[in-house]
């Protein structure tokens, strides 16, 4: 499948201090892709870098095959950036901001941006800067929307939302990308919004990116093992044997339970803790939301 | 897309240009007035020899005036861009780059004129009942400075305030001060006729700068 976004040796640091080294991905057309990755792993960065608005140390961010670096106007007009936060012109009202828009883009479907004002209790007199976090929301929504880009670039679009503002702007997203074939990229810090929206998630950890596959991949193939610890010693032994083996995420042992996430078959887990001898009772394998994959690749802390 | 462009900046400046034009037009009359009523009790002979004698402009009022303006308006224009990075949303249009920021600043050079363009011409008619055109103009020619000087500083305001990262705010901050210091240096009328030209080169040169920090914030600097 052509891919729209293509990030080739991306590097970057603040000072001296590393976000990730050759990160190397792509977003397929017609796709919805979300950037996992907790706090400070480098999604901003690279959503940054993907906008045009950083300058990488090394590597480089094709959009539509053009280096961002570079970007034509009229290739920007094809991306929809939404910026954290929902920030749009606090000075402008509803109908101003439309207008001021409109006249930048060719495609501009005024008809979508009123569709979505019109669910929320406001007047098209009504200033950005006297509106609700949610409220803003839905104009940075509909602002993109009317510009019908082939391409969403949305970071952290949960931030700030209510339940019922962030299953609107999930739910409208969701089904206007797949009616119309948009290619979404976006991040979000609320995993089970993003459970609920996207196909395919990168999940990053520090420096580096530890899986991208398609949510469903996850949610059938993905189980987190729990069992009791029947051995003697020290506990932390039991974690630094099983450390080694990478298919096994982030192995703890509280009060004789232990745990840890993997893609593995329960015959190759009993066979892994078999082969460092570890002594146990009741291993169970259980499926886990998104979230709970989430937290068990990266870790509690 | 000129007119949308010029649309949101009229958004921001709307009050902050009311407000200026009421000030230079209002200054410029209080200093007409103050002609007027010494003329009224000294006598226009008296006037005139003062003016002629003793290197009097009697605009001293407006000195810093312009300057206040300039500032204000900078900051009004370029303050809401950088406010929660809206600036981004700016340079993500699709539109060039420095043909947007040369907009930007069009109508801000735009908008400065246009508020002193009533206050020099009210200056310049209210005088020219009182003093012969020599010395209208040399009075005119001796606040030029000044208003130049407004030029100057709202393009360091542009400079500073779309400048990403706090040292080289204040690298630049320094540096303004001591520029804008060279419009305010001869107090002695028509000081600076042979130097207005390289004033005025000085003055838009400084633009160019602003364009820097837009560099500097498209390429991601920070603290």
């Amino acid at each position: 499948m052509e891919a729209v976004i293509e990030c080739k040796g991306l590097t970057h640091f603040y000072g001296k201090r590393k976000i990730y080294e050759n990160l190397n991905f792509q977003v397929p057309r017609g796709r919805i892709l979300g950037l996992l990755g907790k706090n400070g792993t480098g999604k901003t960065t690279t959503i940054n870098i993907l906008s045009g608005f950083l300058a990488p140390k090394q590597g480089e961010c094709l959009v539509f095959g053009e280096n961002i670096r570079e970007m034509k106007p009229a290739t920007r007009a094809r991306i929809g950036l939404l910026i954290e936060g929902h920030v749009q012109y606090p000075f402008m009202t509803i109908s101003q901001i439309e207008r001021f828009y409109a006249a930048f883009y060719p495609k501009w479907r005024r008809d979508a941006y009123y569709a979505l004002m019109s669910k929320l209790r406001t007047s098209p007199r009504q200033r950005i800067a006297n509106m609700s976090c949610g409220q803003r929301s839905q104009v940075a929504l509909g602002l993109i929307l009317a510009q019908d880009p082939e391409l969403l670039v949305l970071d952290d679009f949960s931030l700030g939302l209510d339940p019922g503002y962030r299953r609107l702007f999930v739910d409208y997203l969701r089904e206007y990308a797949k009616a119309e074939g948009k290619t979404v990229f976006l991040t979000s810090h609320i995993i089970q919004d993003m459970e609920r929206l996207v196909d395919d998630c990168i999940i990053m950890d520090y420096g580096k990116i530890l899986l991208q596959c398609p949510v469903s991949e996850i949610l059938e193939g993905f189980r987190l093992y729990r069992c009791q610890w029947e051995g003697l010693g020290e506990s932390e032994a039991v974690v630094s044997a099983l450390e080694p083996f990478h298919e096994l995420f982030h192995p703890s042992l509280s009060r004789r339970t232990l745990e840890f996430g993997s893609f593995a078959r329960e015959e190759t887990v009993q066979r892994i803790l078999q082969d460092c001898h570890i002594e146990y009772s009741g291993l169970q394998a259980s499926r886990v939301s998104l979230e709970d994959a989430f937290i068990s690749m990266t870790g509690k802390y | 897309m000129f007119k949308a462009i010029f649309f949101k900046e009229w958004l921001k400046t709307r009050w902050c240009l009311l407000a200026a034009l009421i000030l230079c037009s209002g200054f410029s009359a209080y200093v007409v007035a103050r002609v007027f009523k010494a003329v009224e009790l000294q006598g226009a002979g008296h006037i005139w020899e003062v003016v002629a004698g003793r290197d009097a402009i009697f605009v001293e009022p407006l000195t810093f005036v312009p300057l206040l303006v300039g500032i204000v308006l900078g900051l009004f224009q370029y303050f809401p861009e950088m406010q929660r990075k809206c600036f981004k949303l700016t340079l993500h249009l699709p539109f060039s780059s420095l043909r947007m920021f040369f907009c930007m600043l069009s109508y801000g050079i735009a908008a400065l004129s246009l508020c002193f363009l009533p206050g020099l011409l009210l200056l310049g008619t209210g005088l020219r009942e009182v003093f012969p055109s020599e010395f209208v103009s040399r009075i005119i020619l001796s606040a030029l400075p000044w208003y130049l000087a407004a030029y100057a500083a709202y393009s360091f305001v542009a400079w500073i305030t779309l400048e990403p990262t706090w040292k080289f705010r204040a690298f630049a901050m320094v540096l303004a001060f001591f520029c804008l210091k060279i419009f305010f240096l001869a107090p002695a009328p028509e000081a600076y006729n042979a130097f207005l030209p390289f004033l005025a080169l000085l003055g838009f040169s400084l633009f160019s700068l602003s364009w820097l920090s837009v560099l500097r914030f498209k390429a991601g600097k920070q603290d």
